[in-house]
């Protein structure tokens, strides 16, 4: 099987016993989130799955990678899809999905295997040791893993799978060598505590965050998998692969010789290590030596290593989290800490930044109505950045006291906010800006609305910049700060052509307010759904690096996406596959995740947003967004609109009904889920009185 | 897409005729016979070749690494490349990583042990050394003989035979016109995005450990908001500054 490794480990963590599924069963979902969904609903109890939450022993979780994990396709080689039910989610413990970078899902395809199912719970804690074809469940009491932090316990299972060899040598690794180090995937603190905030990190900062996938971890008693491969995955037509990838970087990849913009952080052309809030902003940046750093095969890495060694690898939200800090080396060891700990950067931000909100209004502090142990003259140094930490990985006062205020900020400010009595209040006014499913803000769903919609759609903050990215071109970021070289309308053209199914419908880009609750917007929602759930989650594209859309250096501004994709999962697998193909199986995966939901309790009445949503306007001096004006496309604000809510129950209606699905509750239907080969999911719908009508 | 290199001078250090009879035992001077030379400027050249590399540039990608193995076995595997990429991502730039290239040595210990001529230059490549899988016994003697850590000869363990760096001589699953070998294209420079391993013909100083390796950066990659320059003074003493309270 070229591509693919040809097997899946299946892990019984309840009475330690492992075995392998063949992957073989599951090749027409592709890889990473279609597989994962396929296995957790094979695996799953579905007859629990409406009272199942995340912590149950019986919640599934898969750990899958993609037939291009481990290759030459650039910046398709190193994500790893996490699913299962999650902890996160609000007041709806959705089954949902997560992913992270580096080197875990390529050591894991050398080490023969497409991904892992963990199935139950270990009474005492564990870690799983995987060396190629020998899996071993072992007590984390051997090496005392339990109780340390991220980077403790990968460097205590380090030297344990290395046998005590050098880094910086070879050693033997079941029948192979390697000079690598093995891939660890861990939980940190706030894992093993079960706080919601908590992740699965791998190397120095590598996060699966959204979706508290580490508390779940934390509830099996699973403390870490490392993994060690050795063995080879086969290409279908090596020299196509090697071909497609060369062409495409230079084509399209950043041009150290003509370089247009050194501050994309997210394109296919973004220059390496661009991704690091403090890093482009020159006040911010570390002084001294850098580098940038890649997962495996990226062509232009997103995060950087330091002289120092503090702040490694970290990006984004993890990498800004603590801007407020009173000295600039504060903020990236602010970073260590958050990854040390194992807590989710977004969440620790908003919690963060609430906390200060209800303590300026008197509300919180010590001997305030919310009595807190957390001395907030001290905001802004490392002490304190440290005890709030600690209390959200620990549940503590952050030095190891008990604390009624640690408690609940270790199950997530939501949680938090309800324990307090203030969740509905502090979500009308939107003083907690959790707009959907107890997810904080990404990107406003009142201006980006296929965030917003693909997001209250489905389970998580989607975070995938696709249609966001768009925005750089209103805003000048492609081109130097400057306004790019063609028309917004040439623009939307370009994209529209290639949103199969729905191509060449220009108003699938029209952010105004005209335009907000259209039939175009749902087409748009449905392309993104499909587009991201097969290419991004399931072939394992990374976010930061596709589509290419709109490419500086492309003949006519035209970027790679609709021709590239479909060569290089050719190239490695033998299969022949247009881009509407992977459409259609993403839309099959959407389906399929739709019935998860609907089993689990979904109804329409319930998709719906935080009040403060459609009460109070979204504000922005920003003009960036695509839209039709005067019958003219230019780049519009959106400043001062909200949603409303019967435009918002119109637009399910006409996105329920381009899915397919039943208008009246959002259920899937026979007749689509047949059209897409699902006639089993629709028995069991049926079986549990929640198949829709037609 | 054109590349900058930014090589000073003085980092191609060449060694002296008296030093390179010092250091060139029996096998070298036969191949040195065929392949040595004083080009125009006076420096030592070979008719193979040598990688550079510039590990304060390198993000650890391992592109270098799984096109080794891709030309040269048509798979996808790191342990099967004849260049190895080693990294801690916890670690403490420029030290966090290491590129461990064949340094295709002038007197070369690893042809020197082999007792059945398996390892051998390659006459029909400029002299490159090369395992030849034929007549390879897998005794290993190579991978023990070769001075340097991680052993640039690679232990195939998958066949059962030793192999190492050819300057990709004998990749069947080339893709490109011009052949691989010291006169054509090297799969691991090619693809390497960053530009940082690069290739030449004048002998590095064959007495140093850093003498491969080179500043490949320039203006372009200081203006990315990386150091362009080689001031390891000046980068400790920043980064101390910068480590501030934990580690
Ligand atoms: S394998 Fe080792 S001894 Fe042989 S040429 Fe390469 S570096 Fe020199
Ligand atoms: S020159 Fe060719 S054989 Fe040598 S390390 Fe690079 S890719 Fe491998
Ligand atoms: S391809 Fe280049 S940047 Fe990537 S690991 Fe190899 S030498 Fe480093």
């Amino acid at each position: 099987m070229n591509g693919y490794a040809g097997k899946i480990l299946s892990v019984n963590l309840t009475n330690h016993t492992v075995s392998e599924l063949p992957t073989r069963d599951y090749t027409n979902w592709g890889g990473g989130h279609g597989m994962g969904s396929k296995l957790f609903w094979d695996l799953v109890d579905r007859s629990r799955l409406g009272t199942m939450r995340a912590f149950d022993p019986d919640n599934v979780v898969t750990i899958m990678t993609s037939p291009l994990s481990g290759t030459l396709a650039p910046g398709c080689a190193a994500r790893t899809e996490v699913q299962g039910i999650g902890a996160q989610a609000y007041p709806y413990e959705w089954f949902t999905r997560s992913g992270f970078g580096g080197r875990f899902s390529a050591m894991l395809k050398y080490a023969g295997w497409d991904g892992i199912v963990l199935q139950g719970a270990s009474e005492e804690p564990v870690w799983i040791d995987i060396r190629n074809d020998t899996v071993a469940i072992r007590p984390c009491a051997e090496l005392s893993l339990w109780g340390t932090d991220i980077k403790q316990c990968q460097q205590i299972i380090w030297k344990y799978v290395m046998g005590g060899a050098d880094t910086g040598n070879w050693f033997g690794a079941g029948s192979g060598r390697t000079t690598q180090l093995p891939a660890v995937l861990a939980i940190g603190p706030a894992g093993e505590n079960l706080s919601r905030a908590a992740c699965l990190i791998h190397d120095a900062a590598n996060s699966s965050g959204q979706g508290g996938f580490g508390a779940v971890w934390g509830s099996k008693k699973l403390k870490a998998i490392s993994v060690i491969g050795t063995g080879s995955i086969h290409v279908y037509d090596p020299r196509a692969l090697l071909q497609a990838r060369i062409e495409q970087v230079r084509q399209y990849g950043y041009h150290y010789d003509k370089p247009v913009s050194k501050s994309i952080p997210n394109n296919f052309q973004s220059p390496p290590g661009q991704a690091v809030v403090w890093e482009i902003i020159p006040f911010f940046a570390t002084r001294g030596g850098k580098r940038p750093a890649a997962c495996i095969g990226c062509h232009s890495g997103c995060r950087r290593r330091y002289a120092s060694g503090i702040g490694n690898e970290a990006v984004c939200s993890e990498a800004a989290f603590y801007l407020d800090a009173k000295s600039r080396q504060f903020i990236y060891q602010a970073t260590d800490l958050l990854n040390r700990y194992g807590i989710n950067s977004l969440e620790a931000y908003y919690a963060l930044h609430y906390c200060k909100d209800l303590h300026a209004q008197g509300i919180l502090g010590s001997g305030k109505p919310i009595d807190c142990p957390l001395d907030f003259s001290e905001y802004g140094s490392l002490s304190f950045i440290r005890q709030f930490l600690a209390m959200i990985a620990y549940g503590t006062d952050g030095f190891g006291g008990t604390s009624d205020f640690g408690q609940h900020i270790s199950q997530g400010i939501v949680r938090a906010a309800q324990a307090w009595g203030r969740l509905e209040e502090d979500l009308a006014t939107g003083l907690l800006p959790y707009p959907y499913w107890g997810y904080p803000i990404h990107y406003d769903p009142r201006a980006q609305l296929e965030w917003g919609y693909g997001t209250i759609l489905g389970d998580r903050d989607i975070n995938e910049h696709c249609i966001y990215r768009l925005k750089y071109l209103g805003g000048g970021a492609y081109f130097g700060m400057q306004r790019p070289p063609i028309t917004p309308g040439q623009v939307v053209d370009m994209v529209t052509a290639k949103m199969v199914p729905f191509e060449n419908d220009p108003q699938m880009l029209d952010f105004s307010t005209d335009n907000m609750y259209s039939e175009h917007i749902a087409r748009l929602v449905c392309w993104h759904r499909f587009y991201t759930r097969y290419y991004k989650q399931s072939l394992l594209f990374c976010d930061s690096r596709w589509p290419d859309f709109i490419n500086p250096y492309a003949p006519h501004y035209e970027g790679s996406t609709g021709h590239i994709e479909p060569l290089l999962i050719g190239a490695v697998t033998g299969e022949t596959m247009s881009f509407r193909d992977g459409i259609t199986i993403g839309k099959k995966i959407w389906n399929l995740d739709n019935a998860i939901w609907t089993l689990q309790g979904r109804h329409r009445n319930i998709v719906q947003f935080s009040d403060y949503v459609y009460s109070f306007p979204f504000t922005t001096i920003a003009k960036d967004w695509l839209g039709k004006q005067n019958g003219q496309w230019q780049y519009i604000s959106v400043n001062g609109r909200q949603l409303d809510r019967q435009g918002f129950e119109a637009f399910k209606t006409l996105f329920y009904s381009l899915q397919g699905w039943d208008t009246t509750n959002g259920w899937p239907t026979r007749s689509t889920l047949a059209s897409l080969g699902l006639q089993d999911v629709a028995d069991e719908l049926a079986l549990y009185n929640r198949l829709g009508s037609e | 897409m054109e590349k900058e290199y930014f090589i000073p001078k003085n980092h191609l250090l060449c060694i002296s005729r008296r030093d390179f009879v010092k250091f060139s035992g029996m096998m070298v001077i036969n191949a040195s016979i065929l392949g040595r030379r004083i080009n125009e400027l006076g420096k030592e050249e070979v008719t193979w070749g040598f990688l550079l590399v510039d590990m304060k540039k390198c993000q650890g990608c391992i592109s270098c690494m799984l096109a080794c193995s891709l030309v040269h076995h048509g798979v996808e595997n790191p342990s099967l490349s004849r260049i190895q990429i080693l990294q801690n991502p916890y670690g403490c730039w420029p030290d966090d990583l290491t590129i461990a290239q064949c340094r295709q040595c002038v007197d070369p210990a690893c042809v020197a042990a082999c007792t059945v001529g398996a390892l051998a230059p390659d006459p029909q490549f400029g002299n490159v050394t090369r395992v030849d899988q034929e007549k390879c016994i897998g005794c290993k003697r190579c991978i023990s003989a070769c001075p340097y850590t991680p052993s640039r000869p690679v232990w195939n363990f998958e066949d059962g035979y030793s192999q190492k760096c050819d300057l990709c001589a004998h990749a069947p699953h080339w893709y490109w016109d011009e052949s691989g070998g010291p006169e054509g294209k090297k799969a691991c420079v090619e693809v390497c995005p960053l530009g940082a391993i690069t290739y030449t013909k004048v002998v590095p100083d064959q007495t140093r450990e850093d003498s491969y390796s080179v500043n490949l950066r320039g203006l372009q990659w200081a203006r990315l908001g990386y150091p362009g320059w080689d001031l390891p003074l000046l980068d400790r003493w920043l980064a101390e500054k910068d480590k501030g309270g934990i580690r």
